[in-house]
């Protein structure tokens, strides 16, 4: 009885912990917008489940490792299904992703605010280079300075931003 | 707290530069790391918002906070918490000890030079009359009470000591004799001492001028 209910809480606690790294690994191969997605992370976390249950994972490798394994070979095979595509491995989906939970869609409105309040070079340096997607050296090109300081301008303003959002 | 290595991949990831070997490294990594998975999870919605809102970061600053607000978020980003409420103390003490301790410790008086070799602290009397120039002869000398119990010395210089008189009174008529030396056309000047029942000196006024007009 305690053996079974410790299983029980084991197999919770699996699922806590690996249920949002796997939506994140499938949202960002498939899209949120995939309606799909949802029903994907469900049957990867059944699987998951029923491969430790059936002693397939035997800890040779870490359980996230083999979390992740299933979840990349399920992918695999969503997307051959659906292309019948077999040459490669599915693109990453751009941004931008305009489905937004409402816990993300709350943060997101103060990460807005965040980056408002920057100072203009923060965000100058931001808008470069996660908007436009140039590369540090680019970037440093185009404004006059160096590619370490423009590392430095964005690790200053996510470091804003992070104690922002956390306040 | 040490920086995974990894760390660096994060941007990469979210914005597909990364190799297909780099890529599959970092993705089983955050599956088996927590920290790199929180931090993945906050930088997709930094750029997600980035994205999504581009807007934020091209407008006007017109639309931004207030200086001390951005002051605030600046201070929070460079301190901790535990930083900022040691600086909060801190400061608080360095006011009350400016403005509350300070004031009590006793502040030097003013000095005060009663003749070329005498000089003395104390505080200082107001005299009120006469400190312009007179028409003629004046009939009493008048200065600001210090308080009760005090004993009042008025001196009077032509180039010299002419006269000399203690009071209790904040005021002090002068004597016939003394009127008559003094004569119009010549200057004066005069000045009070003030001391405590005890006889300690505790006030000198400053030594006024004043000339009597020539008939």
């Amino acid at each position: 009885m305690v053996a079974k209910k410790k299983k029980e809480e084991d197999v919770q606690e699996l699922i806590i912990r690996y249920r949002p790294i796997i939506t994140f690994r499938v949202r960002k191969a498939l899209g949120a917008q995939n309606p799909e997605a949802d029903d994907l992370v469900s049957e990867i976390i059944s699987q998951v489940l029923e491969k430790i249950k059936s002693g397939e994972f035997r800890g040779e490798s870490s359980l996230g490792t083999f979390v992740y394994t299933i979840t990349s070979r399920r992918i695999v095979d969503y997307i051959r299904e659906k292309t019948k595509v077999i040459k490669y491995a599915p693109e990453p989906q751009a941004y931008p992703d305009p489905q937004e939970t409402l816990e993300s869609q709350e943060a997101s409105q103060k990460i807005k605010e965040a980056l408002s309040r920057l100072k203009p070079k923060y965000r100058q340096v931001l808008y470069l280079y996660y908007y436009q997607e140039l590369s540090r050296e680019e970037v440093a090109q185009k404004l006059g300075i160096s590619p370490r300081k423009v590392s430095e301008l964005v690790n200053y303003a996510l470091k804003l931003i992070r104690k922002e959002i956390k306040l | 707290m040490r920086k995974c290595k990894f760390e660096d991949m994060i941007d990469g990831y979210l914005l597909n530069r990364l190799g297909q070997g780099d890529r599959e490294a970092f993705e089983e990594h955050y599956f088996n790391c927590p920290s790199c998975f929180e931090k993945l999870q906050e930088r997709d919605l930094v750029i997600r918002t980035i994205k999504n809102h581009p807007e934020v970061l091209t407008q006007e600053s017109e639309a931004r906070e207030p200086f001390f607000s951005r002051l605030k978020t600046e201070l929070a980003a460079m301190f901790t918490p535990r930083q900022l409420v040691l600086a909060g103390v801190t400061a608080v003490l360095l006011l009350v000890v400016v403005f509350a301790l300070v004031p009590r410790q006793q502040i030097p008086a003013p000095n005060f030079f009663l003749t070329d070799e005498e000089t003395v602290r104390g505080s200082s009397i107001t005299l009120i009359s006469p400190v312009i120039d007179m028409g003629q002869v004046p009939a009493s000398f008048e200065w600001k009470k210090l308080g009760e119990n005090v004993e009042y010395q008025v001196s009077i210089y032509n180039h010299e000591l002419l006269w000399k008189a203690t009071t209790k009174e904040n005021r002090i008529t002068l004597p016939e004799e003394v009127r008559a030396k003094m004569v119009p056309g010549e200057k004066y000047s005069w000045q009070v001492k003030a001391f405590s029942a005890d006889g300690t000196l505790i006030a000198v006024s400053s030594k006024v001028q004043f000339k009597i007009a020539d008939k």
